[in-house]
């Protein structure tokens, strides 16, 4: 079934293979990639505490999204795959129409 | 030949996310969930959930949806599990119904510890733990409301907050001298004690709650020196209690918690087990723990489900926890000790500080009070058991994770 507000989305995995997945209204990235089997371990159930739901997206999406939280930002400044114009925490990306079709990447893995 | 099935009693963290694990695993799995409806997370339960406005608990998020079991064939049975028998490899469940297993995978978590003292089942006392307890709770906290809250962990200060924002006059009685005197230092203790003092607050220290008093529904809450306390709504925040007596009537090794091993195996090895529930006993590592965390049942269920699957065990973790009151976010790390040197990073009355623990002259633990860059590099130096430099550590115009000793130059 398809509605108004379905967004697909392009899942980059740490792997490098990449597939679409439908992002359903009212739930955050982290969410979406959970229940479609890519490796975010989500710990802090997202919270913005744990930073193991790291993505990349484009730098023009993460833009558009707007400011990053304090927290969000302290804990992506301290992942070693940071990159300040495409990291987010996937828990912290709401749907939202302006995702449909983007492209995201899961962060590598923190040693 | 008959076909493999693993059974997961319990559906809180530990259970769907073993469940998740095994999603891929050719078998059968099959979750048993004594509570109806969505698996749902509980961070929330004490925290904005009662702060929210609205009926029902539709803010809940689930653990995962309901559309997610079925898509992964992950049978789903609503009922309560009244015991194993592990010879003829099936539980029973109320009602008359019995599943086979395979593997089996206890994750029946902890119970609210309740107050057992005259009163202390009154209309008006309220525990915390499911999601029907948070909707009660919720639409207890009324502005106005005189809240009297047994405990000042977690739990109890979450409570205390959300209740001094919505207008309550709020009071935490509490058996120690600090609050958090269970999980943290006196500097993170005085720091959250004065944050929830600014908010309206008060504390009561030394304080043996003895009794609750009123006529079907409590009035009053009263301590050991002879005090009394008012009270329309009533909470108990004084810890939890393993759910280990299903395995323990069933004859597996069972010490204020479910003895299991690294891999999550319980005395019987097609039995694991994991999250509250658990106590971990690794004599050769020197663990014999029982931890309360998200964290620690996550990873439990990951090796349970890759033992049963014949896949390597997943990475040691360092243990870690968290709780947000009154905005101000506390991370822990690594488990401290009450002699551990204590080496403050920044300074609390910045609103921001970290507070290591050291332990040999390495990083044992650490809190992050209202600070989250510190969390991550520490908690990597944790795992790595990395000696630290003392002074580099308190001054914050150094990166946490360069904290460390100038490597020894040889002098040949």
């Amino acid at each position: 079934m398809t509605t108004a507000t379905q967004t697909v989305i392009n899942v980059v995995d740490r792997d490098g293979a990449s597939r679409s997945v439908e992002w359903e209204p009212g739930q955050t990235l982290m969410e979406t990639l959970r229940d479609n089997d890519f490796e975010v371990l989500a710990s802090c159930g997202g919270t913005a505490s744990c930073a193991t739901c790291h993505v990349f997206l484009d730098k023009s999406i993460v833009d558009e999204l707007g400011e990053r939280s304090e927290d969000e930002l302290e804990l992506l400044e301290e992942s070693e795959h940071y990159d300040a114009n495409r990291s987010r925490l996937s828990c912290q990306v709401d749907a939202r129409e302006a995702l449909d079709g983007a492209t995201v990447t899961v962060a590598p893995e923190e040693d | 030949m008959l076909e493999d099935v693993v059974v997961i009693v319990g559906a809180g963290h530990a259970g769907v996310h073993a469940a998740v694990r095994l999603a891929a695993w050719p078998g059968r799995v099959v979750v048993i969930d004594e509570q109806s409806g969505e698996t749902y997370e509980r961070p929330p339960l004490s925290k904005d959930f009662l702060k929210a406005e609205g009926q029902g608990d539709a803010s809940i998020p689930p653990l995962r949806k309901e559309q997610f079991f079925a898509d992964k064939s992950i049978e789903r049975v609503h009922g309560r599990v009244e015991s194993i028998d592990r010879r003829a490899h099936l539980v029973h469940i109320a009602g008359g119904r019995s599943i086979a297993y395979t593997k089996l995978i206890l994750a029946p978590g902890s119970a609210p510890r309740a107050l057992r003292i005259p009163g202390g089942s009154l209309t008006g006392v309220h525990l915390l733990k499911t999601r029907d307890d948070a909707v009660a709770l919720r639409d207890a906290l009324r502005p106005g409301r005189r809240v009297v809250i047994v405990g000042a962990g977690y739990i109890g200060l979450e409570v205390a907050a959300a209740a001094a924002v919505i207008g309550c006059e709020t009071t935490v009685l509490e058996y120690a001298d600090r609050v958090m005197s269970r999980v943290t230092s006196h500097p993170v203790s005085a720091f959250f004690e004065r944050l929830h003092t600014e908010h309206g607050t008060r504390f009561v220290f030394g304080a043996e709650v003895t009794a609750i008093s009123g006529d079907g529904h409590v009035e009053s809450v009263m301590t050991a020196d002879g005090s009394s306390y008012p009270a329309d709504v009533v909470v108990a925040g004084i810890g939890v209690v393993p759910n280990h007596h299903l395995a323990e009537a069933a004859g597996l090794d069972v010490r204020d918690g479910i003895i299991v091993d690294a891999d999550s195996r319980t005395s019987d090895p097609d039995v694991y087990a994991c999250g509250d529930a658990t106590r971990l006993v690794d004599a050769e590592a020197g663990v014999d723990r029982r931890l309360e965390s998200i964290q620690s049942a996550q990873a439990q269920a990951t090796n349970a489900a890759n033992s049963i699957m014949g896949s390597a065990r997943g990475k040691d973790e360092v243990p870690w926890f968290w709780t947000i009151q009154h905005g101000v976010r506390l991370q822990t790390a690594g488990l401290r000790r009450p002699d551990d040197q204590i080496v403050l990073r920044g300074r609390f009355a910045d609103g921001r500080c970290t507070v290591l623990y050291v332990r040999d002259g390495r990083l044992a633990a650490l809190d992050t009070v209202g600070s989250l860059s510190d969390f991550t590099a520490g908690k990597k130096l944790i795992a790595r058991a990395t000696p630290i430099d003392v002074d580099a550590a308190a001054d914050v115009s150094i990166k946490l994770g360069e904290a460390i000793p100038a490597p020894q130059t040889s002098t040949l």
